[in-house]
């Protein structure tokens, strides 16, 4: 190869790597979005094969079998929707009696269901996709939950999907208090545990050495960091330390996040 | 310059296919499709080529991976378009005795610049993390091995499957191999 070829290619590599390194975090967010967006259809076709595959190997199921689960998912539904309208009555009230108490109004979210499209393939981040996008209403920051407890927040919003940071990276930080006591502190994913294979924990920091935790008990997000409501269930604790300065707890996730499948984003007010 | 854009969308199909493989048991390390391909490319193609692959796999790998923590970007957007360039470089050294038809330094090559990959991600999220603390215990090991290990029993199957995509499309990767079997 003639350096004619060489050198220009080279010259011509390097301009545009320059280039790159000095696209703006608004510009790179851009960038990003715009490859989710073409990905997405792939990430999609590819989520269906892998669901039916993934059924196709558990097995069919017998028709008395499916009667007997719609009977028992029926029943379930009906249940849950009786609970929920008691509950949101409650919230009503609860609302009324707080404006009459001149307390700010609890605010009253709404669920956007989402389907897990893939998981993040590379070693050092918690990541997944979902379905949904900024056509759905979402945007950056926005809490990700599901029946269990606490997924994440929204990273990169493309406009027909978007990317979920889990609560188990270590960039995710989430302001969290411990039930049954006054000790907060910020929840946040371990590097040595992100990622890797069996149940990941995640750490509890800035705790004060009189916290005193116990095994078992539960962590619930304090809502004061801004992004994540009051009141989701984290996890539990695994175990306590005390150390020179404060203390640090460690945390199994309320939520398996190794098998994801679907997930609500929390999309703003309802109100 | 077809097989340049066959090796580009292979590396784009094996990039949205190791999304669905999950970390490895037992050691947690993951399955890297795509760095096996564009070591291939480094060593089919000439140097204009391989940085255009390296170019391409790095922005790729950065548009799905960068990540902005309270509006600012951890690892800058590039970062692995410059490392994968310079890994691309070291395989395209050994391209005169792959054009002569052998592979087997490049298969073993291609796991530990694979691994390489995986170390250089942890000690730059290390360093841009606060507070910078190094922890090398044997899980993190294992995930910077365990990826070059398996990448490295995985590229004879790619590298096989890519020569047979290249005689397909009418390239020849190995031309001295033919000389020799020529003569």
């Amino acid at each position: 190869m003639t350096r004619r070829i060489v050198i220009p290619s080279v010259v011509a590599f390097l301009a545009l790597v320059t280039l790159i390194f000095l696209l703006s975090p608004h510009n790179i967010r851009r960038v990003q979005a715009g490859f989710l967006e073409t990905i997405s259809p792939f990430l999609k076709g590819g989520s269906t094969v892998e669901k039916k595959y993934r059924g196709f190997k558990e097995g069919l199921k017998s028709i008395e079998q499916l009667e007997d689960e719609n009977k028992r998912l029926l029943i379930a539904n009906k249940e849950m929707s009786a609970t929920n309208q008691t509950l949101r009555g409650l919230e009503a009230e609860n609302n009324r009696l707080r404006k009459m108490l001149d307390y700010k109004e609890r605010t009253e979210f709404k669920l956007l269901p989402a389907r897990v499209i893939s998981r993040d393939s590379s070693t050092w981040y918690t990541q997944i996709t979902i379905d949904r996008g900024e056509r759905d209403g979402i945007t950056d920051d926005m809490p990700v939950l599901n029946e269990e407890g606490l997924v994440g927040k929204t990273t990169v919003v493309a406009p027909h999907s978007s990317i979920v940071v889990l609560i188990a990276d270590e960039t995710c930080g989430v302001a969290a208090h411990a039930e049954g006591s006054r000790e907060q502190g910020i929840v946040r994913g371990e590097r040595s545990h992100n990622g890797g294979a069996g149940v990941p924990t995640i750490g509890f920091n800035f705790l004060s050495k009189q916290a005193n935790l116990k095994p078992g008990q539960n962590v619930f997000t304090s809502g004061t960091g801004g992004v994540f409501p009051p009141g989701i269930l984290v996890g539990q604790i695994k175990d306590f330390k005390v150390g020179a300065l404060d203390s640090y707890a460690t945390i199994v996730p309320a939520v398996d996040l190794t098998t994801l499948e679907d997930v609500f984003v929390v999309v703003g007010h309802s109100k | 310059m077809i097989f340049f854009f066959v090796l580009l969308i292979s590396m784009f199909l094996a990039l949205i296919g190791q999304t669905f493989i999950g970390p490895l048991p037992m050691i947690g390390a993951r399955v890297l499709l795509m760095p096996i391909i564009m070591f291939y490319g480094s060593l089919a193609l000439p140097t204009p080529g391989m940085l255009a692959l390296c170019f391409c796999g790095g922005l790729m790998w950065d548009a799905l991976h960068t990540q902005i923590v309270d509006g600012n970007v951890e690892i800058a957007m590039g970062w692995s378009i410059m490392l994968y360039a310079v890994l691309g470089t070291l395989m395209s050294g050994f391209r005169p005795l792959f054009q002569r038809g052998r592979w087997e330094i490049h298969c073993l090559l291609s796991g530990v610049c694979t691994s390489v990959i995986v170390l250089v991600e942890y000690l730059m999220i290390t360093f841009r993390r606060e507070p910078v603390v190094f922890i090398f215990n044997k899980e993190i090991w294992w995930r910077i091995g365990g990826a070059g290990l398996i990448a490295m029993l995985l590229s004879p199957l790619f590298f096989f499957a890519l020569n047979y995509l290249a005689f397909i499309v009418g390239y020849d990767p190995q031309p001295d191999r033919r000389h020799k079997r020529s003569r």
